[in-house]
């Protein structure tokens, strides 16, 4: 194993360690992991910093307001603190910590922002219809073989499989 | 009887039956005075170890952060006070029992002496640097020939000045969570390793790097040592003193305390601190990044659960 950035978990292994940290969370817990909730309570605190009056008033963003609690006093968030520092851990022992901008040859690196941008925005618009992302509605939902869980996930592979022929040009 | 005497002797706001009077200039100013303290004792220290020219940043770069951490924590305490303009009552007595008039005096002393030091390497750090004055080229030299007297004087009050940030907290008996002589040194070695996590963010020396970050992941495991036996201690006391254990045991303060301080403040730097002197590569700005957020959360979180600790229920 080489630490030069270059050695990478069998992807197999990385699958079944994957769904271990799934069970071992669901059975310290009692439920799924998340990510894009974190987001979102980070967004929602945001918003009620800057516009508290907006806030209350969306339908939306109220549902998560409390008199008092703060929306970042939610699991998800310090799950993902813990998610930062684990591959922080990780990039360091295998030698990946550098700041770089990942892309196909075929296109700028400013390109690949740009639609990364737009991607990573459709996804979390998606996610809150969805009311989960990936790890929160798909994994965790699947896991306990939630039917909303396996349509998210077919969903969201059926509809990949589909947009990466569209735009393959950007990642080739 | 008159009852309503005894309602109303309760009536105290802002007092009881949570004190609700020290806010964001408190810490900030334990915050930078303890950086302060931690920076001038590693810059006097190599210099009595006769290390200033292997350890430039520690002993020449780092304490220009000084003068401006001890300036701006001065204006926040100034901030604080109700009669400001009578803060200058402090210099008209010599308190040895009270905590503030020794944080007073030290103040008074080391934040002159901080910027006579800075003004001691003006020359070496900025070459063609010119006084423009013969009188503050001869202080400069007079300074220089002195500076091992100067850093033994800085040692001393350094420390001082450390302690003094904890023990400001500690001397109020009225509130059970600051009311723990462990403080002191707890604050003391909290504001060396935000020191040298500072120094370590300014060096270009490896070797100084490394020998900082050895001195930090010291610091770390006995500022973890130091906040267990404070809960410990709180544990084994009054029940006012468990009481205030519980707000990080269960209570409110429980989750920024221990991710924020303990886990991503101590331990994750320290286990990063420990994967570089195992030849892991890790850029320094991620550990002494989080050590200092991590001492700043630290005051915020003390000064503001003190205040809601009390004897009377």
């Amino acid at each position: 194993m080489k630490r030069d950035g270059t050695f990478y978990i069998n992807p197999y292994l990385g699958g079944i360690m994957l769904g271990l940290v799934l069970f071992a969370t669901y059975y310290i817990t009692g439920r799924g992991l998340g990510a894009s909730g974190a987001v979102k309570s980070t967004v929602v605190t945001t918003v009620h910093a800057v516009a508290p009056e907006h806030a209350h008033q969306s339908g939306y963003y109220s549902q998560f307001l409390s008199d008092t609690t703060s929306p970042m006093n939610n699991w998800l968030v310090f799950e993902i603190l813990g998610v930062l520092a684990g591959a922080f851990f990780s990039g360091a022992l295998w030698g990946r910590l550098k700041i770089k901008n990942e892309h196909s040859p075929k296109i700028s690196g400013k390109t690949r922002l740009i639609s990364a941008l737009i991607g990573g925005a459709l996804f979390g618009f998606g996610s809150q219809l969805a009311r989960g992302c990936t790890s929160g509605a798909a994994l965790s939902g699947m896991a306990v073989l939630s039917s909303s869980g396996i349509i998210t996930m077919m969903a969201i592979f059926g509809s990949a499989y589909l947009f990466s022929w569209i735009f393959k040009r950007l990642w080739i | 009887m008159k009852e309503e005497l005894f309602v109303s002797g309760r009536n105290i706001p802002n007092i009881d039956p949570f004190l609700n009077i020290w806010h964001w200039q408190i810490p900030v100013y334990l915050f930078l005075g303890g950086l302060a303290a931690g920076i001038l004792f590693f810059a006097a220290l190599f210099t009595i170890m006769g290390k200033a020219d292997k350890m430039e940043a520690t002993v020449k770069k780092a304490p220009l952060i000084v003068p401006i951490a001890l300036v701006l924590g001065l204006f926040a305490l100034f901030l604080d006070l109700k009669h400001q303009l009578f803060f200058w009552r402090l210099y008209t007595t010599v308190r040895i029992e009270s905590p503030m008039s020794w944080g007073a005096w030290v103040l008074l002393v080391i934040t002159p002496l901080s910027f006579v030091w800075v003004a001691s390497y003006a020359k070496e750090l900025k070459p063609g640097w010119n006084w423009k004055w013969a009188l503050l080229d001869k202080i400069e030299a007079f300074v220089i020939e002195k500076r091992l007297w100067l850093a033994w004087i800085i040692i001393v009050l350094s420390v001082i000045l450390g302690i003094y940030t904890g023990i400001l907290l500690s001397a109020f008996n009225a509130r059970p969570l600051w009311n723990t002589s462990i403080l002191g040194p707890l604050f003391l070695v909290s504001g060396m390793s935000t020191g040298a996590a500072v120094i370590m963010l300014m060096s270009r020396s490896a070797e100084e790097k490394k020998l900082m970050g050895g001195i930090d992941l010291l610091l770390i495991v006995i500022e973890l040592f130091f906040i267990t036996h404070m809960i410990m201690g709180f544990q084994a006391g009054s029940e006012t003193q468990i009481a205030s254990a519980q707000l990080f045991l269960g209570g409110p303060f429980t989750v920024p305390f221990w991710v924020f301080v303990v886990i991503l403040g101590l331990i994750f730097p320290a286990i990063l601190e420990v994967m570089e002197r195992l030849g892991i590569h890790m850029p320094v700005i991620v550990p002494a990044g989080l050590v200092i957020i991590g001492g700043f959360i630290f005051r915020f979180i003390m000064v503001e659960a003190g205040q809601i600790t009390r004897y009377l229920y």
